[in-house]
């Protein structure tokens, strides 16, 4: 089992912001009630993982950081077919900004070993700034390709396919690199039944189930608390504010036949102006 | 009010200035350009960088970096900038993350002091340049900004003795906050520079007009190791139908539609307009029922059209901070509690598979009526 790259793949437990649960009624979110799922971006970091170990061999390693019921969501990776898991898990990592994030990932990707390829999501919905990943590429000191949605391997070489605004291009870089990969890549794969139920067994022994996700504290990995956290932090949020109700004027169609709705709106707006040309 | 605060006075610490920390500098504006084609963004962030600099009493500053650039240093200067700074080189021709990494960390590193703020846009070549720029200084970075100002802080979190003080000149950058109607303002005063990006299509540029203005070359060294990727091809797709920035009328469809067939009917009634394009909200591009190209919203597009149609769209601040500026909007949502209802010009409670269909309905007989009276009209 020489032969192959390693893989690794970074992916973040976010609060399900989809469903009503765990919203407070002024749109808040609740992080203690709030549903959980794997950020949907990772899914399509994790399809670019798995498909590149099936073409062409190796290893995949998931990587993730937050509290430890984060530890479902590497769960939800091996389910998938991916080889193992390291969550970073410590309270000295709160109110992390993405700078701190990166360094303490960065210690914990050293920490894991050797790697060629490093799949990152675009960006996660809960802070939306696609930074981790190249902030994590320049601590390690990688080429990397972000907005990937489409990636091969051909005698040794990353051929990528990266959006860029009114079109794409395409790079070529030898690993090891870092890469994002943008929401229009393949969709994730259903997991196989095999792979759930390897799971639920192992579920049922956690010493065994140690033995493929392991959580892994600040100190293990040799992180410096004063750069991670709040201290380790450049950035903070000074200040939040309620964003205001716009207009309020909507006028509301409502308890009518659909037809009588529809004349409705298209009288009582301008509508029409925009309409194409007849054909006939 | 005014007893409370004599009281509270005496009590609050008198605040260190940290000015030192966080002197008033000039602002820097990282360039942009695909093809040749200088992005409008970067005059835009132009605009938005006149305005922190005037604040300041400094000036702004340009770096572009490229190959054989023509008058676009002179445009830049037009637009607004003080100061612009051109790397040339072959190798700097078409953007790639390492070599104009080299280029401005080096310029950077090259200044007696640190400009105050810098400014990338928030596209796909400032998002993948910024954030390694701002690990490579353990600066801070604020993603996707839609305001942008100067103005003071009171730091009280005793977190970090040493940071506590009134810092008197920080940049505020403002953006939407995740999944929430709520708007965060950002700050990171502890080193200069103060970095953001700033969403395209939100900064309002200054008119092009005669300003006088420095040009100067600055130095490139690359190293060997900056060319581990190289790039290929750059395609520029032709838009099939019409851009989503630039279309009139725009239909756009959320997971409200339940399927993915659901945007067979949207690009139907999208059919029945001049000039029209199919969006979408995020959690359907998410899911794959349509292209990240037609994402509108926080994280896809700002759109500005006449008419805005959305179909099964709750109206999330993500969503919304994309498409509120359409002249008109008209929502469609089963749900009356939805937020869409809230700034939508004309709201349908109902179920978009009865609506739009009844919708196109009414249209086309619109249209074959109109095609009528021009019958009648040449008579």
């Amino acid at each position: 089992m020489a032969s192959g790259y390693k893989i690794i793949v970074m992916v973040k437990q976010v609060p399900d912001t989809g469903s009503k649960a765990g919203l407070n009624p002024d749109g808040t979110i609740d992080r203690a009630r709030a549903k959980r799922m794997l950020n949907p971006f990772d899914k399509f970091a994790l399809q670019a993982a798995l498909h590149t170990k099936k073409m062409y061999g190796g290893s995949v390693t998931a990587i993730s950081m937050g509290p430890p019921p984060a530890v479902e969501i590497l769960l939800e990776a091996l389910e998938h077919g991916v080889d193992r898991g390291f969550l970073l898990s410590d309270r000295r990592l709160a109110a992390s900004d993405t700078l701190a994030t990166a360094y303490a990932l960065y210690k914990t990707i050293q920490y894991v070993g050797d790697f060629d390829i490093i799949f990152c999501g675009l960006q996660t919905t809960d802070g939306d700034t696609a930074q981790v990943g190249p902030q994590l590429a320049e601590r390690l000191n990688l080429p990397q390709v972000t907005y990937c949605e489409d990636f091969s391997v051909q005698n040794g070489e990353v051929h990528a396919r990266r959006i860029i605004e009114g079109g794409h291009q395409t790079v070529i870089a030898k690993p090891p690199l870092l890469v994002t990969i943008a929401n229009s890549y393949h969709p994730l794969e259903y997991k196989s039944f095999r792979g759930a139920w390897r799971v639920q067994q192992l579920q049922r022994k956690q010493e065994e189930l140690a033995q493929y996700i392991k959580t892994v504290t600040l100190d293990d990995v040799g992180a410096d608390p004063e750069r991670c956290g709040l201290k380790g932090s450049p950035t903070i949020v000074a200040k939040t504010e309620k964003v205001g109700e716009l207009g309020g004027s909507c006028s509301i169609h409502e308890g009518k036949a659909v037809d009588e709705l529809v004349k409705e709106v298209i009288t009582g707006c301008n509508v029409k102006e925009f309409l194409a040309a007849g054909k006939k | 009010m005014a007893e409370e605060q004599e009281k509270k006075q005496p009590e609050k610490p008198e605040l260190k200035d940290m000015s030192a920390i966080c002197p008033i500098g000039e602002v820097l504006v990282i360039a942009e350009h695909i093809l040749g084609d200088l992005q409008p963004v970067t005059l835009e962030l132009l605009g938005a960088g006149r305005i922190l600099a005037d604040k300041m009493g400094q000036p702004l500053l340009c770096l572009v970096m490229g190959h054989e650039l023509g008058d676009m240093p002179q445009r830049l200067l037009d637009h607004g900038a003080d100061r612009v700074y051109v790397a040339d080189h072959p190798e700097l021709k078409n953007y790639r993350t390492l070599p104009y990494r080299r280029v401005v960390c080096d310029f950077l590193e090259s200044l007696p002091s640190q400009p105050h703020t810098c400014l990338l846009g928030s596209t796909t070549t400032g998002r993948d340049l910024a954030p390694r720029i701002a690990a490579h200084f353990d600066t801070g970075l604020t993603a996707d900004t839609t305001e942008l100002d100067i103005g003071p802080y009171e730091h009280t979190s005793k977190v970090d003795p040493s940071k506590i003080g009134l810092y008197p000149n920080c940049l505020y950058a403002i953006r939407p906050s995740f999944g929430e109607s709520l708007k965060a303002r950002i700050l990171g005063p502890w080193k200069n520079p103060q970095m953001a990006t700033t969403r395209p299509g939100v900064m309002v540029p200054l008119p092009r007009e005669s300003r006088k203005g420095e040009i100067i070359n600055i130095p490139v060294n690359l190293q060997e190791t900056d060319h581990r990727l190289t790039v290929k091809e750059i395609v520029r797709e032709v838009a099939k139908g019409v851009n989503l920035t630039e279309a009139d009328v725009i239909v756009a469809g959320g997971y409200g539609l339940g399927t993915q067939d659901g945007f067979n009917m949207l690009q139907e009634l999208a059919g029945c307009f001049e000039n029209s394009a199919v969006g979408a909200s995020r959690k359907v591009v998410d899911l794959g029922w349509i292209p990240y190209q037609n994402q509108v919203g926080q994280t896809g597009k700002t759109v500005r059209p006449k008419l805005y149609i959305a179909c099964g769209i709750s109206g999330a601040i993500q969503h919304r901070v994309g498409m509120s500026k359409s002249s008109l909007i008209i929502a469609i949502n089963k749900d009356p509690d939805a937020p869409i209802f809230k700034f939508a010009h004309h709201g349908i409670v109902g179920d978009c598979y009865q609506i739009i269909p009844e919708m196109i309905k009414q249209f086309k007989q619109a249209q074959s009526t109109s095609g009528v009276k021009e019958v009648v009209g040449t008579h």
